[in-house]
């Protein structure tokens, strides 16, 4: 993690990093006292999040320039992968996915697809990485055990922190003035979506 | 309540929000002129901020509409609109010494930017109408009243008098007559009108307590 925690976006966000990537909410999955329907509540915003968050990659792929597309496109696909293994989960837990968006939720997928639009593509690949490397290191915290072990497993996968690494690693290849800024707020919108459930 | 006008609807629906705006102490500070002026400057500047997103917002519905060139010559008067209202927060800029290139959108105007511009970027344009009526309608309302009272020697008296003048009022019956027009009440507008209203009282909030 220390390529993440190190990267030139991380260390210019200043707190903004550890605010996105640590929370409360993490801490009590970690060690197993998030109560199961909170832990509900919160995989549906996600769910919500994902959508909005594929639909801001796809932005994202028609502006980028070939070769770095190939990467996206394989990560739109991965995302596609999440979203029937979040539809299935629902289904065997009879959650709702239909349901309303959190305002923490509707802030952070408004911002995404507000800048998929009129943000040049190099600001979307930091954005882009800001999301997945705040869920991988935030995640990569903690250990696989407990109640909610398989999820932590799904979400520190080796594979996912390599496309985190090729994410970083195109968004280092393409630098913009814009970057950081952007990449600050989305570590405010991380905190603020750690803090949704923990709070309600 | 068939056949009420939508934007009659949609404001009766959220006049409890419009109301609670009327209240806030940000707007009763407008009105008894006792609101910091230090206060007020950050708000002008926040303010700018997001009326280039408004400003936006218009450019982009009338790119749906321009199958109707009668809409979109319409969204062409209220886009010029903005912009003599943008010369107020110019003028403000000028006596008062506010910076309006370098604003940092405060925590309220970014969500309000944000939400008004995915909007107009991907919604159907009756949705795009319904996200932007609360900002011209609450802002005739809030206008009015305040103006109601005696003002005359209010510093903000100017700022009392665009938003209750003639003018105003016409900019916002007219985007009612196009939100009507254009949309129907769908769950996404009745969301949209909402929202934006929420977004509102919101910006107020955060004018009087700064949060980044």
């Amino acid at each position: 993690m220390k390529e993440f925690t190190e990267s030139r976006l991380a260390l210019g966000s200043g707190e903004l990093w550890d605010l996105g990537t640590y929370a409360e909410f993490l801490d009590a999955i970690g060690d197993g006292s998030l109560p199961e329907d909170a832990f509900h509540r919160w995989l549906v915003q996600d769910y919500l999040f994902v959508k909005g968050f594929a639909a801001f990659a796809s932005l994202t792929v028609a502006k980028t320039p070939r070769p770095a597309q190939s990467l996206l496109i394989a990560g739109l696909s991965a995302l596609d992968d999440e979203l029937d293994w979040f539809e299935a989960y629902a289904e065997a837990k009879s959650l709702d996915l239909g349901a309303e968006f959190h305002p923490a939720c509707q802030r952070y997928v408004d911002f995404l697809i507000a800048a998929g639009f009129s943000q040049p593509f190099q600001v979307l690949l930091a954005i882009l990485y800001g999301v997945e490397v705040a869920y991988t290191v935030a995640w990569g915290r903690l250990e696989a055990q407990g109640p909610y072990a398989e999820f932590i497993s799904r979400w520190t996968h080796e594979d996912f922190q390599t496309y985190v690494r090729a994410l970083l690693r195109i968004a280092d290849e393409h630098l913009h003035p814009g970057q950081q800024e952007m990449f600050d707020q989305v570590m405010r919108h991380e905190r603020d979506f750690w803090q949704m459930t923990w709070e309600s | 309540m068939s056949g009420e006008p939508l934007h009659v609807t949609l404001w009766r629906e959220n006049r409890a929000l419009a109301e609670e705006c009327l209240a806030h102490p940000f707007v009763r500070g407008l009105g008894d002129g006792r609101l910091d002026p230090e206060t007020f400057k950050e708000y002008v500047a926040q303010d700018a901020f997001f009326l280039r997103a408004f400003f936006s917002a218009y450019a982009l519905a009338g790119v749906r509409a321009v199958e109707r060139l009668e809409v979109a010559q319409r969204l062409h008067g209220l886009m010029r609109g903005v912009l003599d209202e943008l010369k107020l927060h110019e003028g403000y800029a000028e006596s008062l010494a506010i910076d309006l290139e370098s604003v940092r959108p405060h925590r309220a105007a970014r969500a309000y930017t944000d939400f008004l511009l995915r909007t107009a970027w991907t919604a159907e344009v009756g949705e795009i109408m319904a996200a932007m009526t609360p900002c011209m309608r609450l802002y005739a309302h809030l206008g009015q009243e305040l103006a109601a009272g005696d003002h005359s020697q209010n510093p903000y008296r100017e700022w009392i008098e665009t938003y209750s003048s003639e003018e105003f009022e016409a900019l916002a019956t007219e985007l009612e007559s196009l939100l009507d027009e254009l949309a129907h009440n769908t769950r996404g507008v009745s969301f949209a009108y909402r929202y934006a209203m929420r977004c509102e009282l919101d910006f107020f909030s955060a004018s009087l307590a700064e949060g980044f």
